[in-house]
């Protein structure tokens, strides 16, 4: 069998005295689309945070595998260059910081992870414009501060164009429908499904259905109070949606 | 009034000798009636010079007279810059000034008023004063030295600067020198005439051992435009007092400055803005960093007379603490005599944001990078409007050069 992209085996995940994430297991193989649903407050988040490293989490046991290599005692940045990519619910304004030197910075450290030499500005530009286009980021957007005064819709679109950018192997895309309008979610969703191929996989997480028409997973995993209680095909989305969450806290024992 | 006797300290002493000896009797009188302002003296409740103040060295001698030092390395350097130095007080010679620039020399030290013990120090011991009278549009910096060579030693220095109506120019004064425990007091008087407008730059990197005052007054006639910015990156203890006066109405200034304060340091700026007629603005900007063991002090205060009517008035002050005994203190006054203005006041401090860091270091970028990232962008407010390219380049040199010290 081959390594699977992602594996995640009995994560067990506090803050402070209060256990969020309750013996998380969970497999993405190579190329596949996988969505996590479950109602707020069920920890879809906190996983997200506590795969991408985030400090404030104290993972208590359980491992976590990238392409077969336990990225939990990584830093954050080395997660990212290892090939990890969490596409935020809520992307972080800052001021000062323009988004092309974000970029460029980003990009060149993962380059240097490959033992790639630094991007050359007409590579880089060149770069930027390709993936900005495909997904209706103009070069205004790219003039101002990283995320500041940017619209819903385009800090959505400014976090896709950066996994297009960094070229991860494993997406996490947390909530990445939430704020969007149809059009936009649609804009999002081709960007994400343009990224799709056999080499890379991903995380999709959302509480509801509709971002599941426009990326179509391969997996669905419901979850409920902190841990994976039901997987199957993305058909079961849409009995997610007919029964509601209710009808699968029984099962979470299971 | 019951008069209570001061006691004096070694410095306090050494001063009052210092006063008698050049003449100023009666601010040694003061002096000594007075003492150096404590902690209970609210314009130095932060930076108690009584306390602070350990030895006053002798004062300068003149170890440079005759010698040309503009050629001399300065501690910054501004590409195309026509430099000017005054050495342990003394002006010294200078290559030829551009057209519009007069060079001269005046007797005694700054033209204020404030009764301020800082500045009354200054204008009896700074003996003669570098005075620039400015017509027209300057394209070079000027850049003016003012250093303190040889062993420790006590110097007053002073410059005067005019700027006609409708003129403009870039001044920077740069304070440097030996790595002795010197004692700087330095004075800046502009006047930037109608319609003028000047950026005036100060940079403090006196050495570890020194200890820097610097007071700068401003005065603007009408439709001023004036920027400037203090960069405290040296001293052991430093202390910059601003001193703007909107004197005309549609003057307008960005008084902004910097303290980078590291292990053992302590910085202070204090601005004491005066909006005395009509239709003036300010957006005075103080920013610290402070790192290590140090502080760092802002007071910025706006006294808008009765008739200065529709003032509009923005100060603001942040702090960037990078250590956990690091202190930044901040005190924002304003005094307002008239009824129809616009001001306020902002005060923020804190670490770099947990939230931002994470998000940059999340793409890949190491943290220590991603903290230098933010760190200047906390910054970038105050050097990215510097136009001339060359001082915007030497400014960021020395902020980087004190980031790379970390």
């Amino acid at each position: 069998m081959t390594t699977p992209m992602l594996e995640i085996r009995d994560l067990h995940v506090r803050i402070e005295e209060r256990e969020i994430l309750k013996g998380v297991n969970l497999v993405v193989p190579k190329g596949e689309v996988h969505a996590i649903m479950g109602r707020n407050g069920s920890g879809k988040s906190t996983l997200s945070y506590v795969l991408a490293g985030k400090e404030d989490y104290e993972v208590t046991s359980g491992e976590v595998l990238l392409d077969g290599e336990n990225i939990l005692e990584m830093e954050p940045s080395e997660r990212a260059v290892a090939g990890l990519f969490l596409a935020f619910q809520y992307p972080i304004e800052i001021p000062g910081v323009a988004t092309m030197t974000f970029l460029k910075a980003a990009l060149n450290a993962t380059r240097k992870a490959k033992d790639e030499g630094e991007i050359s500005t007409p590579d880089f530009m060149r770069a930027v414009k390709e993936a900005g286009s495909a997904l209706n980021i103009d070069a205004d957007m790219l003039k101002r501060a990283l995320n500041v005064g940017f619209s819903g819709g385009e800090k959505k679109r400014a976090e896709i164009l950066q996994m297009a950018l960094l070229k991860p192997k494993m997406c996490v895309l947390d909530e990445t429908d939430s704020g969007l309008d149809i059009d936009a979610l649609k804009v999002v969703s081709d960007g994400v499904n343009k990224l799709r191929s056999p080499e890379r996989s991903m995380l999709v997480i959302t509480h509801y259905q509709r971002l599941l028409n426009h990326i179509v997973p391969d997996v669905v995993h419901v979850f409920s109070d902190g841990r994976v209680v039901e997987s199957g095909p993305k058909e079961l989305a849409l009995e997610l949606e007919a029964k509601g969450y209710a009808g699968f806290d029984g099962e979470k024992a299971a | 009034m019951s008069v209570v006797p001061v006691r004096l300290g070694p410095a306090e002493t050494k001063l009052i000798e210092q006063l008698n000896a050049v003449g100023a009797s009666a601010e040694a009188e003061r002096l000594a009636a007075a003492g150096l302002p404590t902690r209970r003296v609210e314009a130095y409740h932060y930076t108690d010079l009584k306390q602070l103040l350990r030895a006053v060295p002798e004062l300068a001698g003149d170890p440079l007279a005759g010698t040309d030092i503009t050629v001399s390395p300065a501690a910054m350097a501004v590409a195309g810059a026509f430099r000017l130095a005054i050495a342990n007080g003394r002006v010294q010679k200078h290559g030829t000034a551009p057209g519009g620039v007069i060079v001269g020399q005046a007797k005694g030290g700054v033209l204020t008023t404030r009764d301020d013990v800082v500045t009354r120090l200054n204008g009896a011991l700074a003996t003669e004063a570098l005075t620039l009278e400015v017509e027209g549009s300057i394209e070079p910096v000027i850049q003016i030295d003012r250093r303190i060579e040889g062993a420790a030693a006590h110097s007053a220095s002073a410059a005067r600067i005019f700027v006609a109506d409708g003129g403009s120019a870039v001044v920077l004064e740069v304070y440097s020198g030996s790595d002795e425990a010197h004692l700087s007091n330095h004075s800046t008087f502009l006047q930037v005439g109608r319609g003028a407008t000047v950026t005036h730059i100060t940079v403090n990197l006196m050495g570890a051992k020194a200890t820097h005052f610097a007071t700068n007054e401003y005065v603007l006639a009408e439709d001023a435009n004036l920027r400037t910015l203090v960069i405290n990156a040296g001293a052991q203890l430093s202390r910059t007092q601003l001193f703007p006066r909107y004197a005309g109405a549609g003057a307008m200034a960005d008084v902004t400055g910097l303290n980078l304060v590291a292990d053992g340091q302590h910085a202070d700026i204090t601005m004491d803005a005066q909006h005395a007629v009509p239709h003036t603005s300010s957006k005075p900007l103080f920013k610290s960093i402070a790192r290590g063991r140090s502080k760092a002090v802002v007071q910025g205060r706006l006294v808008v007379a009765r008739d200065a009517q529709k003032t509009d008035a923005k100060l603001m002050s942040q702090g960037l603490m990078l250590s956990d005994e690091a202190e930044i203190l901040s005190k924002p006054e304003l005094e307002i005599y008239a009824d129809d203005v616009v001001c306020g006041h902002g005060s923020t401090c804190g670490r770099l944001d947990e939230d931002q860091l994470f998000y940059l270091v999340s793409r890949g970028i190491p943290k220590a990078d991603a903290e230098t990232m933010l760190v200047r962008a906390f910054l970038a407010e105050l050097i990215d409007p510097i136009e001339d390219e060359a001082l915007n380049e030497a400014l960021t040199e020395v902020i980087e050069g004190w980031l790379a010290r970390g």
